[in-house]
């Protein structure tokens, strides 16, 4: 697929009412896709632009060119509020709505989440009805990171493992000619971004139908063989739930305790972060109002409080001990993979410095 | 799909005042289909919501038999608030019952060969009266269960107008206080000071409930007498969201108190820091 037949798939996908959604670059503040993350984005990438995913209204505004964006595609996932209920005195009624929504140019790291997602919401009505209505297009470029954690790069072989229904692999540009001046060198790269086309793979019978459906036939299924390798074991995962498990060091925490402010903006830019609060709102209108769930942070004081202000989690130190334990120790012994893609966005927001990547480091070294 | 935040009606069909700020509510649900009929066991929990109020666990006392379920409410917060100033008709909404880990009644022979030691502290006797309750069904006749139980002050003991009654069914029950108070000759201290005065039923199994503070102190005075890790209980207080394992809130280690929980055997525990 080239870029005009990728443009053309856009236009396409508008036209048969799919809300897109993709990166784009922009100097839009994020308060304008969400009033709720308005306080977190860093001040200077206002001025200057930033990758975000928002709405795509022209095809040339999907931006393919493998930056991170700011924030990962969590939450069109799971929002960050949304409503379970309206109530009317006494009475709850379960709220329905799920828009169809195209999420186009998914990095690996952005659909690692996914597998994250679709277990852990196996069993939600709201989560699947915003599933079945959703087409996820994915994309091959990995994006650079500063300490990559966990070195993840594409691969065809790893496709089989990701959810998706689309999938688009970057065509690398051809390598440098043997000889110098060569023709290769000069000429452009027929794709914006510096790519040279992409290799279509469908993933569900949905992003088959949907490309027929568009006339294009040069695409190659790949079947989902579950979101772990069969087999295989994860020598880095092993080792860093062993360490949490059974090498308890609160030195480690103590010391981050110092100097983290408990924010929470490493839980809200996290892809993996998922942990929701219900609460009622009340609306102006009598005895009515609206059941909603909201993310919740763990670094928050109140996240483990219970009646009589009990908190079970009460010093910064084993609010930061819970956060990597979830991620490192728990979601790998529930799902067996873990609850880590590597796109650094935690430390690129912390305010404090913290580096994911450095303490996993100390965490192994114990 | 099942959606499992949605609940059932029930409206309260009774109310007893237990403490100055403990009340006893009995709720019936509003059948919708008929032949449904709520059960749970011994040691589960539900979530209570109130439109406008929210939602949060509670514990059922009363004998899992019956056709209602009675709750033992603290006025302490918006939603206990607001039941507390509720009347006998009015409706609340009920889903569960939740957790997998209820009291281990089937683990042991408790009819011939076990005996029961329950310890607890204030709100804590309020899971274990379910099981108090319904001591024919789940343990024999014949066999013993002893009770510590420890209240701030002699007004604050839950459920003390049924004492008498459960002595009558091999039940032994032992009171103590926070502090001395007039009109109290029996044991003054914390629970833990209690086991100073009584002797131990021989070979029993363990079930704890009670504040953080109590665990400590009373697992010390359990481990001493010789109790085997695995033959301790203790039911674990955590704030659940959602009840079915998911938002988190109420994780332990890599347990889930909503559905591990909330009974855990203390050699599952033990090793995970801030488990209590």
């Amino acid at each position: 697929m080239n870029q005009s037949q990728l443009d053309k798939f856009i236009t396409y996908l508008k036209k048969n009412d799919w809300s897109v959604i993709g990166p784009v670059f922009t100097t839009e503040k994020i308060e304008e896709l969400s009033p709720f993350l308005a306080a977190h984005q860093p001040a200077n990438a206002k001025k200057t632009g930033q990758i975000l995913i928002k709405h795509i209204s022209r095809p040339s505004d999907l931006n393919l060119d493998g930056q991170l964006p700011f924030y990962s595609f969590k939450r069109f996932f799971v929002p960050e509020y949304e409503t379970l209920f309206t109530y009317q005195k006494n009475k709850l009624t379960p709220k329905k709505h799920a828009p169809k929504v195209a999420l186009v140019g998914m990095n690996i790291l952005d659909l690692k989440a996914v597998n994250l997602y679709d277990q852990v919401f196996e069993k939600d009505p709201y989560y699947q009805s915003r599933r079945r209505n959703m087409l996820i297009v994915g994309y091959s470029l990995t994006p650079e990171i500063n300490n990559n954690i966990f070195e993840e790069k594409f691969e065809e072989d790893i496709l089989e493992h990701l959810p998706f229904d689309i999938f688009l692999a970057e065509i690398k540009p051809p390598g440098p000619p043997l000889r110098k001046g060569g023709e290769n060198m000069a000429a452009a790269p027929p794709v914006k971004g510096g790519s040279w086309g992409f290799k279509v793979f469908t993933g569900s019978i949905k992003g088959q139908r949907i490309l027929e459906h568009f006339s294009y036939k040069d695409y190659e299924n790949i079947q989902f063989s579950g979101s772990v390798k069969e087999g295989a074991t994860d020598e880095r995962m092993e080792r860093l739930r062993d360490r949490l498990k059974n090498h308890h060091n609160p030195k480690i925490w103590e010391e981050l305790g110092k100097i983290c402010i408990e924010c929470g903006k490493c839980t809200l830019v996290c892809p993996t972060c998922f942990c929701f609060r219900i609460d009622d709102s009340p609306s102006l209108a009598a005895d009515s109002g609206e059941r909603t769930r909201c993310w919740d942070s763990c670094y928050y004081q109140e996240f483990s409080e219970v009646a009589g202000e009990h908190k079970f989690l009460n010093s910064t130190a084993q609010r930061l001990h819970f956060w990597y334990y979830h991620k490192f120790a728990r979601i790998p012994d529930e799902f067996n993979f873990m609850g880590c893609v590597g796109c650094h966005r935690c430390a690129k927001v912390c305010p404090v410095g913290i580096d994911i990547f450095k303490v996993l480091k100390e965490i192994e070294a114990l | 799909m099942h959606n499992p935040y949605e609940s059932e009606q029930a409206k309260i069909t009774f109310i007893s005042r237990q403490t100055d700020s403990i009340k006893l509510f009995r709720f019936e649900f509003i059948q919708k289909v008929p032949g449904w009929k709520f059960t749970f066991k011994p040691g589960q929990f539900i979530e209570l919501s109130i439109p406008g109020f929210g939602e949060a666990p509670f514990a059922p006392c009363n004998d899992s038999d019956a056709k209602y379920i009675e709750l033992c409410v603290r006025n302490t917060g918006k939603l206990t608030n607001r039941i507390h100033n509720m009347k006998v008709g009015d409706k609340v909404n009920i889903r569960g019952p939740y957790g997998n880990g209820a009291w281990p009644l089937n683990k042991y022979d408790f009819k011939t060969q076990k005996n029961l030691f329950i310890v607890v502290g204030g709100l804590g006797l309020v899971p274990l009266r379910a099981l108090i309750l319904g001591k024919n069904e789940f343990l024999g006749k014949e066999n013993k269960v002893q009770i510590f139980y420890g209240a701030r002050d002699p007004d604050e003991m839950l459920f003390r107008h049924e004492y008498e009654r459960w002595k009558k069914q091999n039940i032994q029950i032992e009171l103590t206080i926070d502090k001395e108070c007039a009109g109290w000759n029996k044991c003054v201290g914390f629970v833990p000071t209690l086991f100073d005065k009584h002797e131990i039923l021989q070979n029993s199994i363990a079930f704890l409930c009670g504040p953080p503070v109590m665990y400590n102190s009373v697992l010390a005075k359990l481990k001493k007498l010789g109790f085997a890790d695995d033959d301790i209980y203790l039911s674990l207080e955590r704030r659940m969201h959602c009840g079915i394992g998911v938002c988190q809130h109420c994780t332990v280690g890599s347990y889930y108190t909503c559905k591990d929980g909330p009974v855990f055997s203390w050699a599952q525990i033990k090793d995970i820091p801030g488990a209590i």
